[in-house]
């Protein structure tokens, strides 16, 4: 399944509950992998693996979430070059 | 059907999860719980969808669930049948036996599919609150799914609480199922539940008190909670390598006389009823009692039924041949002579093509396809009459023809053009062969017909000039008039429109002459379709009117007119769902897509796109289309992945040389070149198809094509008359344009024209349009732009403060503030947006309001201040 890397920018601070978004995820074969929350924004870089990019946003707004970018990305790491 | 608790409580009670109640499913039993009482406390219906995979405890939850939580409610269960060709609406006719009322009356005289709903609806009414089972759909007949989307679609009426229960890793990608399943997506009402496999404690604790190594058990069942129990229940003492050969271990410990009660039952799908046993096996003491405490087979209402259908398979392919020649033989007896009720056609055809007897299977199979087409299950037809067709090497050659020839009809009905142009090229053969020259030139023309819809357009035409220039040899008939309307259709897909309608007029006059209204139909579908819709609903034509609703709402999108489309493609869909027309649906479906794409329904329009693309077919022109909308949502949105979904469109389109297939990939390359900034590459996308298009007077296609070279600044031909909004587009005419949009509630159009008149205001009302409808890739075009102009501190997302735009205008004030800051008049800016002067009154006042202001030149002012508007 392909990797998305999506990054929500939210307008204040956001109060999620996590259990509620992965359920909802679930229904549209999205699986949340990790996020990275921004130190100084209220912007979030989350990794998916998702079947489309539609059932990303479809997610999304189930769960009242914002879309600002949708990257489609591959595994780069160093172990693999050592 | 109410299931009494007490025949499933003794089944139940021989296997090792009775005991245990039901391991790991209480979250699933509490979810059914719970919807049930829904339904009980708001009278309102709801849908659960239980999947998973064979042996999974589908059934066991059901069971569960109806004997010891559904108190108070009515249960009432239908099976479907695990045959090649089911009978058709068999679920509801065990329904029937036990629900009574209206719907026994209505399903017994037939109805039409939607009286059949509605009295379902109505007696569900006078049971209430009921739970509906439907069990193993994946089995179902096309006529039951038919029901089961109408029902389900009309959920809110139901006072029941209704159960599917399917396998999922066993529906291939073109299982009618499948649809049904994107269809319930959309709904709020569906609830789903997939059952997993039992984790390693839950199959530990099954197998502690059998003594047997749980980590070895749970490795070679995966958790499969019936290869567990079938497993544990096949002694313990040793761990068979396969399941198979556990099931049939558990039956060669019964007597020989038990065991071949046990092939006689997984002989005769889906039930093998006590007469029919009989019938079989003659009177055999204590053999089913033997099979029952066994645990293998169980007693239903309906009949003997094994405990899982995965035992019975490994039964049925375990019997010897020939012992299952001679059961097969003597089912087909038994069956065609039942002590009461009609005898059930799919039945017997399946067990006389299992039983080599000839004679029957050409007696049985076309009557059972005829007894499928009238409830519109057309696939189960067309395996019916392939069936029969498998066996009629004695039969005359005409009588073979016939049998090609309706399969084919059927075929053609749910779009399996393969199978149905392989038979209609074997009917022609025959006629060959035959020398009827007539009929030869029918099939002719009628695989033209077939041959459109999977691309082969040469061949499509090439198949109508043989058969008209044949029939034309001929004393003048019916079929000629047919081939010419079908060689007039294929014109005018090709975009030939004179030569369509002269090919038309001569189909019109000779079908009238001879009377063939659904010729004269056909003709009036190309020279004018109003008229064909009519007469096509006035003779009862279905097929006729499905087919022109759909000419109908693919013109009106291609000419714009959105309103008369909605109302097409609505009316279409619902007519085409009621009668089984998958082929017509799914062209509708496509044009709903671009519909929704146009109409800025953006979310709707993925959805709808989606559904097109995962029902895998031979028509190649609505997956091409609906490619082309997920691809521009993708593109405008800047979301990956577009690319790919436009090669595999251009892969369908090229070699069909069709402008209908070709055009719409390149207008959307064209644009998803000019969203990226790409100059040559709108060039070359639009270069090769305009010449054509201007030759075959495509003006929507010009019009698409053109805009974008415009965009691009390149140049476009504007001699060729094209639909309203591109023809301002071509004319350079962007302001106009945008409103003309704007007002067609085209908006991305709209925001696109709007940031091509170079105006700041305009570019910021542009991006703000933009970025409402989350079209970042184009929101970025135009942000480039005013960037360009050395403008500032431009939102990077969509407004969601008041803070850019603090009196909350909508985006229609903005416009009208806009102008109203230029010293226009009411009635100029009435002219310029193409409004009346009553609605730019309202815009104004209601602006002055949200802005404080009392004069028009207060409000210019205040416009400057914030921005909205440049000072004099």
């Amino acid at each position: 399944m392909p990797r998305y890397l999506v990054e929500r920018r939210f307008p204040h601070a956001p109060e999620l509950s996590v259990d509620a978004v992965i359920e909802r995820n679930a229904g549209d074969g999205v699986t949340w992998m990790h996020s990275y929350v921004c130190e100084d924004a209220p912007t979030m870089l989350c990794l998916y693996e998702a079947p489309s990019p539609e059932a990303i946003r479809r997610a999304a707004r189930r769960s009242d979430l914002p879309v600002d970018r949708i990257t489609q990305v591959r595994v780069l790491d160093p172990y693999s070059y050592i | 059907m109410c299931l009494s608790a007490s025949t499933a409580g003794a089944v139940l009670a021989t296997s090792v999860i009775a005991r245990k109640g039901l391991l790991e499913r209480e979250g699933e039993l509490a979810l059914l719980g719970e919807l049930l009482a829904n339904v009980k406390s708001d009278g309102c219906g709801a849908v659960v969808l239980v999947s998973g995979e064979a042996g999974v405890g589908k059934t066991a939850l059901l069971r569960q669930f109806c004997d010891h939580q559904a108190s108070g409610a009515q249960i009432f269960r239908g099976a479907c049948d695990p045959l090649f060709t089911p009978e058709p609406l068999g679920p509801l006719l065990d329904i029937a036996a036990g629900l009574g009322g209206d719907f026994a009356e209505a399903l017994g005289d037939r109805r039409e599919l939607h009286e059949l709903v509605g009295a379902l609806i109505r007696t569900l009414a006078t049971r209430r609150p009921a739970v509906l089972a439907f069990e193993d759909v994946h089995w179902a007949d096309e006529a039951t799914l038919d029901v089961l989307r109408v029902l389900i679609r009309k959920i809110e009426d139901v006072t029941a609480l209704v159960v599917l229960t399917f396998r999922d890793d066993e529906l291939e990608w073109s299982h009618p199922l499948r649809r049904t399943l994107g269809e319930l997506a959309k709904q709020r009402s569906v609830t789903r539940v997939k059952l997993t496999p039992l984790s390693p404690d839950g199959v530990a604790e099954l197998a502690r008190p059998q003594g047997v190594d749980a980590g070895e058990l749970y490795r070679t069942t995966g958790g499969n909670p019936f290869f567990v129990v079938e497993v544990l229940a096949s002694g313990g003492d040793r761990i068979p390598a396969t399941v198979r050969e556990a099931v049939l271990a558990r039956g060669s410990r019964l007597t020989s006389s038990a065991r071949s009660l046990l092939e006689a039952v997984a002989l005769v799908p889906p039930q093998a009823e006590l007469w029919l046993l009989e019938a079989l096996l003659g009177s055999r003491g204590n053999d089913l009692e033997d099979c029952l405490a066994s645990g293998m087979l169980r007693s239903e209402p309906a009949g003997i039924v094994f405990r899982h259908e995965l035992a019975r398979l490994a039964v049925e392919e375990s019997v010897a041949p020939d012992r299952a020649l001679a059961i097969h033989r003597r089912a087909l007896a038994a069956l065609a002579d039942p002590p009461n009720g009609a005898a059930d056609l799919a039945r017997l055809a399946h067990h006389a093509e299992s039983a080599r007897d000839v004679e029957s299977v050409l007696a049985y199979a076309p009557a059972a396809a005829e007894r499928a087409e009238a409830v519109g299950a057309h696939r189960e037809a067309a395996a019916q009459y392939a069936r029969a067709f498998r066996f009629a090497d004695g039969l005359p050659p005409q009588g073979r023809a016939d049998l090609l020839e309706h399969q084919a009809e059927a075929c053609y009905l749910t779009d399996q053009y393969e199978e149905g142009i392989a038979a209609l090229e074997c009917a022609l053969e025959i006629h060959r062969a035959e020398g009827d020259r007539l009929r030869e030139g029918d099939v002719l023309a009628r695989l033209s017909d077939f041959l459109w819809c999977p691309g082969q357009a040469h061949e499509s035409e090439r198949r109508a000039r043989e058969a008209v220039t044949l029939l034309e040899s001929l004393p003048h008939q019916r079929e000629l008039a047919h081939a010419y309307s079908v060689l007039a259709f294929s014109c005018d897909r090709g975009s030939r429109g004179a030569e369509a309608a002269e090919w038309a007029s001569r189909a019109l006059e000779l079908a009238e002459r001879v009377g063939d209204e659904p010729t004269a139909v056909n003709a009036l579908m190309v020279l004018d379709a109003d008229q064909a819709l009519e007469r096509a609903r006035r003779a009862g034509l279905d097929r006729h009117v499905a087919t022109t609703l759909t000419i109908l709402a693919g013109a009106n999108l291609s000419r714009c007119r959105y309103r008369e489309a909605a109302r097409y493609i609505r009316e279409g869909l619902d007519f085409c769902e009621e009668r089984g027309f998958e082929l017509s649906q799914l062209y509708l479906l496509a044009f709903r897509a671009r519909f929704e794409l146009d109409q800025g329904r953006w979310n709707e329009a993925a959805d709808t796109a989606e559904t097109v693309l995962t029902i895998h077919r031979t028509s190649t022109s609505p997956r091409i289309s609906a490619l082309c909308v997920l691809a521009l949502l993708r593109a405008r949105r800047g979301d990956p992945g577009w690319s790919e979904l436009l090669d595999e469109a251009e892969q369908l389109a090229e070699p069909t040389g069709e402008l209908g297939r070709r055009g719409p990939v390149a207008a959307a390359k064209a644009e998803t070149a000019w969203l990226a900034g790409d100059r040559e590459g709108v060039a070359t996308a639009t270069e090769e198809l305009i010449p054509l298009a201007r030759d075959l007077s495509e003006g929507r296609l010009l019009g698409e094509l053109g805009s974008w070279r415009r965009l691009a600044g390149l140049e476009a031909d504007v001699t060729t008359p094209v639909p309203g909004p591109f023809r301002l587009q071509l004319e350079g005419a962007w302001a106009d344009a945008a409103a003309r949009w704007a007002e067609l509630g085209c908006h991305y159009q709209a925001a696109v024209a709007r940031a091509e008149t170079g105006d700041e205001i305009q570019l910021r009302l542009a991006l703000d349009e933009l970025q409402g409808l989350r079209a970042s890739a184009a929101a970025a075009v135009v942000a480039r732009r005013l960037r360009e102009r050395g403008v500032r501190g431009l939102p990077r997302g969509p407004r969601r403060s008041t803070r850019e735009n603090p009196a909350e205008l909508t985006a229609r004030e903005l416009e009208v503030l806009a102008l109203v800051a230029k010293g226009l008049r009411n009635t100029e800016i009435a002219e310029r947006l193409f409004l009346s002067k009553r609605t730019v009154d309202r815009h104004v006042s209601a602006l002055l309001r949200k802005l404080s202001v009392r004069t028009r030149a207060q409000a210019g002012a205040e416009a400057v201040r914030l921005g909205l508007a440049q000072g004099e």
